[in-house]
């Protein structure tokens, strides 16, 4: 049996440390909008450009304009400044109206990708984790990234591109000075250096933090019954307050950081701008340096400084992000157990022979559920598996399914591998009803649907008559219109178990496979199901796990299974006459 | 659903504060203290430059007043670098006052939810509720640390810089103050438009929570039926639909951002239209206009900010609606204000009394007029068709529900008059739907009190007969179980949620079809079990089996909500009713 390996109490370590890798992968999503994002990017540099223009125009106003006192050049000028400020205004709102779509356009792409990987995922992926982290992951996470990878990008190379000129310009006014200038940029990237690591391991905290607060979170609503009838509320309130606590610290410990950043680098900049002015004045001497050379860098100084201010807002918002994103690509990296092989064909009608050869199978690596078993059924016929809790009956429906694959041997349908198909061609002929029958949001007519999505309402009813379903859905208020919900509707559990009876064989499955299907239905009901779908079924294999003998009874092949492996196989009356462990079992009921 | 009005949201707020206030106060403060800084600062490096370098007699000035050049350095460097650990410690509170508020209101909307009743579960989806307690509250943490923040900012900023351009000459002042009101026609346009996009992006956001949440829980249906394209399908309509909303948010904030930022540029403009015209007519000097137009930053950027504070006030005031609607919800069931404590266990007693019953979204009764008593420490066994109303019946007990006429006593007390907690905590439910925690075995079998040691653990499993299972696993109870506990099988998980009723020794064990995937041979020893334990109890069975009620004091029959026959086994079967029936198609006799 494979246990769960994270609850909401421990907190997920990240396989991986951070590598640029990450970064590459986000860039193939960028890359299907790169052309939007080009000109987008052009368009920036022109209304950048262009807004440069206007103070030059303003200080020709200055200079030229009002000493001679000319008015009317001066009111043509502020046409011009005016005109200058609407282009770059038209600019900026065509980027932005490029932008929104694109960044929009990344975190659609993502998550869709993201829950494609998780539809290809093994049961033991959801089994082994609080389903609060996965969806935070689906929701919550992915919208995090998308500033980040659209307009941070953006914004990167423009700041870039800015800062390259600054500095082109600086060394053109003056060499010496412009050393002063950069002598900032060592002290900002130690600066840099010593915050980034403290900064993204704090945030990698918060996100751990608050997963652990989802994934209580979640737990606890889906499981609040329970919760009440504990009387458990103060205990798991503590429990919450504790949750809750660590992401409102390790909050206030990432932010500790993040906002050093800014001041940071306000304070390094200022200290360059006094360093110009005393270097400039005592050290070159008031007779080296003009003053206005002085007087230029020092403005180029702040020039040179806010982009790096604004490259270091970025650089916070993407240190706190790339934890959310090394999250989501680790979800696309896991391991897709159970997948179609690269030459995998379409599996053909089945007629329903099914063999186990030598099959072998363990959920972890030491413990082998099932040893060496060999066993055929012939088509049409209806085989009960029988045994005791635990002893491997779900899993050899599961591997018919496919739904993990065996370490030893082979399963063959219709002579067919099945390693050899392709899923959906296998399961979809597979009519597979769980122990738990999970039943969703909507109505009670969609859920049937869900079987089979081209059936008619005729055909839903139809087979709800079958599964004696029909009775109680049509004495419901609005019938199969009725609005059922996941949990804490009006439905008892065996009405559930009619309801995904019901969308189990609307799905007119070739090879029917029932887990404990009926357990919570009453026996009259069963036995007035059964004979409906013995009708239903004529021809056609199924495998049935369930305890009551009653349902057992009736079929064509009974299997023993415990320790592994088919313990007896024979009809009812053969096995009975062995005086074997299924006679034991049955006196235990009768009696 | 209610409508909260912006006061009420801020209300809300403050009072949440509690605590706190002092110091948002004093953040607030603190922005106003480094906005002054901010116009503080370029004086003194403008009264620098001047002075020293660029100025009339700079050089002679540097010459014989070193001094005065040093200490303006000084001043500039110490204010600024004093600005800079102003705004950090002011951040700072920002961010602790707004923690400690999501703090607050997060833990008080989680009791609130986990205490509301079986109505409420009914009425909310799992994913809405998720999305009111993370994306809808970070808004509200936003709101404080952002919002507010930013819209003190921009009017100090704005008042304080309108003062002083008053102060140097009126005209100007007002030449370039006066288009400002204009910006309010555009933001309240604006507002009108983006507030119903926010509470629309605000439902698809729970949408596709709720979609991708029950996809996750129902993983298994959908692998079984090779569902996954549907699915894909189904989530790309709620991806694409919450895309798309996004979009139509942005644009229309697009659409008005041209207006808000020409209202902005048209700053500097004025000031050199007007400013320029005013100095060749010589009513500005020079001076006035460097000053004035080395400020003018300090009013555009607020007019700039106006739009975007809306936006964010708009998001901000559709995810208070949502988070104050659970917040002041109340439940239905509640304790009754003079209800009565009862620490110690019952005796056992219970009695329906008349009792008839509708699910509160259901038009037909479930339960019509049932009366039954079940004696201390007396069995009584429940059986019937599947939505006979068995479950419904059982859950009237720990007022999961409340019937809609007739009574429930314990003890003799209608089980209204009792604290809730104290009513619930001396009875003991597995429920045929087990859902167990992430958690270890013994975790989760301790649920009910966390503060029992592992023996009374182990030997409460054993009376589930779990202990032989749980033993061979490789880490015994300290192995962890998934949620809804899918590493085990359907039976396992049965015997762990018996082993967690039992574990509360209950004065009332209530036992809903626990059996169900349990093998005969476990359900017999289980039988026997659970008449040797170590604690009075009465004991209410829901059962399929008839070898399940074989040890009841009494059985009762439901039908359509009614009951039909009731009797000890060898009664009923002399009735040759339903019963009578049951037995031979079970035994096959």
């Amino acid at each position: 049996m494979r246990m769960a390996k994270n609850t909401y109490k421990t907190d997920e370590e990240l396989d991986k440390p951070f590598s640029v890798k990450s970064l590459k992968r986000a860039f193939v999503y960028i890359k299907r909008y790169s052309g939007r994002m080009a000109l987008a990017l052009i368009l920036s540099a022109i209304g950048a450009a262009v807004g440069y223009l206007a103070p030059m125009v303003t200080q020709n106003a200055l200079d030229v304009a009002i000493p001679q006192g000319n008015v009317t050049m001066l009111l043509e000028l502020v046409v011009l400044v005016a005109v200058l400020y609407a282009l770059s205004i038209l600019f900026f709102t065509v980027r932005q109206h490029i932008m929104v779509r694109v960044s929009q356009g990344i975190i659609y792409d993502i998550r869709k990708d993201l829950f494609a990987h998780l539809q290809k995922l093994p049961f033991s992926y959801y089994d082994s984790r609080p389903h609060g982290k996965i969806l935070i992951r689906v929701v919550n996470y992915v919208n995090s990234v998308s500033d980040m990878l659209s307009n941070g990008l953006i914004s990167i190379i423009l700041e870039g591109f800015n800062l390259i000129f600054i500095i082109i310009f600086m060394f053109v006014v003056d060499v010496q000075l412009a050393g002063v200038v950069m002598c900032g940029v060592p002290v900002l990237a130690v600066f840099m250096f010593w915050i980034k690591n403290r900064q993204r391991k704090a945030w990698q905290v918060v996100s751990n933090k608050n997963s652990n607060l989802n994934a209580y979170l979640q737990e606890n609503i889906v499981g609040a019954r329970i919760t009440q009838i504990f009387a458990r509320e103060d205990e798991n309130a503590r429990i919450f307050e504790g949750l809750s606590k660590e992401c409102r610290d390790s909050w206030t410990v990432a932010v500790r950081y993040s906002n050093l950043v800014w001041p940071g680098i306000d304070t390094i900049s200022v200290c360059v701008r006094a360093a110009i002015f005393l270097f400039g004045i005592l050290l070159f001497g008031a007779g080296n340096k003009s003053l206005g050379t002085i007087v230029a860098i020092s403005g180029y100084a702040s020039y040179f400084w806010q982009p790096i201010m604004n490259l270091g807002n970025i650089f916070n918002n993407f240190i706190n992000n790339i934890a959310y994103l090394e999250r989501i690509f680790e979800t696309m990296d896991e391991p897709v157990e159970v997948d179609d092989a690269p030459d995998a064909h379409e599996l053909a009608a089945i007629r329903g022979r099914v063999e186990f050869r030598n099959v072998s199978f363990s959920y972890e690596d030491d413990v082998e559920v099932l040893h060496d078993v060999s066993f055929t059924v012939e088509p049409g016929e209806s085989v009960a598996l029988v045994g005791p809790t635990g002893a491997g009956k779900s899993t050899i429906v599961n591997l018919i399914s496919r739904f993990y694959d065996v370490d030893k041997g082979q399963i063959l349908i219709d002579g067919d591998d099945i390693s050899k198909v392709t899923l959906s061609s296998l399961r979809s002929q597979m009519g597979i009803m769980l122990q738990d029958s999970f039943i969703f949001t909507g109505t009670i007519e969609d859920n049937i649907r869900y079987g089979r999505l081209d059936a008619t309402r005729d055909e839903i009813e139809r087979v709800s008559e079958v599964v004696r379903a029909h009775e109680f859905i049509s004495s419901m208020e609005n019938g199969y219109d009725t609005v059922v919900t996941e949990r804490g509707s009006s439905l008892s559990q065996g009405q559930r178990q009619l309801i995904a009876f019901a969308r189990t064989l609307l799905s007119d499955p070739s090879i029917l496979v029932l887990d404990e299907a009926t357990s919570s239905i009453d026996v009259q009901t069963e036995t007035a199901l059964q004979q409906g779908l013995n009708a239903m079924l004529k021809g056609r294999t199924s495998f049935i796990i369930a305890h009551r003998l009653s349902t057992v009874r009736e079929c064509d092949k009974i299997m023993y299974i415990d320790a592994g492996g088919i313990r007896e196989m024979g009809t009812h009356k053969e096995l009975l006459a062995k005086h074997g462990l299924y006679y034991d079992l049955y006196n235990a009921q009768i009696d | 659903m209610k409508n909260y009005t912006t006061k009420e949201k801020i209300t809300f707020l403050w009072k949440n504060m509690e605590g706190v206030r002092p110091l948002y106060i004093l953040g607030l403060t603190g922005t106003v203290c480094y906005c002054a800084l901010q116009l503080v600062v370029p004086y003194f490096s403008g009264r620098l430059v001047d002075t020293y370098l660029s100025g009339e007699n700079a050089a002679e000035n540097l010459a014989a007043d070193r001094d005065g050049f040093f200490m303006l350095i000084a001043l500039m460097v110490g204010l600024t670098i004093f600005r800079c650990i102003i705004t950090y410690l002011d951040c700072m509170a920002y961010e602790f006052v707004s923690q400690e508020t999501l703090y607050r209101i997060r833990n008080y909307l989680y009791d609130k939810i986990q205490r509301q009743d079986m109505t409420f579960y009914s009425t909310y989806r799992t994913g809405d509720l998720m999305t009111r307690m993370t994306g809808d509250l970070d808004a509200v943490r936003h709101m404080i640390a952002w919002v507010i923040r930013v819209i003190v900012e921009s009017f100090s900023l704005y008042l304080s810089v309108a003062v002083y351009f008053f102060m140097m000459n009126p005209l100007m002042a007002i030449s370039l103050l006066v288009i400002s009101p204009l910006v309010f026609l555009v933001i309240v346009r604006f507002k009108n438009r983006v507030a119903p996009m926010h509470a629309s992006l605000r439902e698809k956001l729970a949408q596709m929570n709720s979609y991708a949440q029950e996809n996750i829980a129902g993983n298994r249906v959908v692998k079984a039926f090779a569902r996954e394209d549907h699915e894909k399908e189904k989530f790309d309509g709620a991806n694409s639909d919450y895309r798309d909303t996004n979009i139509k948010t942005a644009l229309v904030w697009q659409h008005y951002f041209p207006y808000m930022e020409s209202f902005a540029n048209l700053m500097p403009v004025v000031m050199l239209l007007v400013g320029g015209l005013f100095l060749i007519q010589g009513s500005l000097s020079m001076g006035e206009y460097v000053a004035f137009s080395g400020l003018i930053w300090a009013i555009a950027n607020p007019m700039r900010m106006l739009g975007n504070i809306m936006n964010e006030f708009q998001r901000f005031s559709a995810a208070a609606t949502k988070v104050m609607e659970i917040y002041f919800s109340e439940a239905i069931i509640k304790d009754k204000e003079d209800a009565k404590s009862h620490e110690e266990p019952f005796r056992g007693r219970i009695e329906f009394k008349n009792v008839s019953f509708r699910y509160f979204d259901g038009n037909l009764p479930v339960l019509y007029d049932v009366s039954f008593v079940a004696e201390p420490g007396e069995t009584v066994a429940i059986m019937g068709e599947t939505g006979c109303g068995k479950s419904s019946l059982i859950h009237l007990i720990p007022r999961f529900y409340e019937p809609t006429s007739g009574e429930v006593l314990i003890d003799g007390v209608d089980i209204r008059d009792y604290k809730l907690k104290d009513l619930r905590c001396h009875i003991g439910l597995a429920t045929q739907d087990v859902l167990l925690y992430s958690d270890t075995i013994e975790g989760n079998i301790a649920y009910g009190d966390p503060h029992i040691s592992h023996e009374v653990v182990v030997k409460y499993a054993r009376y589930s007969s779990a202990s032989d299972f749980i033993a061979h696993m490789p880490e015994g109870y300290e192995t962890i179980v998934g949620e809804r506990g899918v590493g085990l099988s359907g039976g396992q998980k049965q015997r762990i949620s018996l082993a967690r009723a039992l574990a509360v020794k209950p004065s009332i064990l209530i036992l809903d079809d626990t059996t169900s995937a349990v093998d005969m041979e476990t359900e017999k020893e289980i039988q026997q079990h659970l008449s040797e334990l170590d604690f009075d109890c009465t004991k209410i069975i829901i059962a399929q089996r008839i070898s399940t009620t074989k040890y009841a004091d009494r059985i009762l029959i439901l039908k359509d909500g009614r009951i039909t026959e009731s009797g000890t086994y060898d009664e009923l079967l002399a009735k040759k009713g339903y019963f009578y029936d049951l037995v031979r198609l079970q035994t096959g006799a």
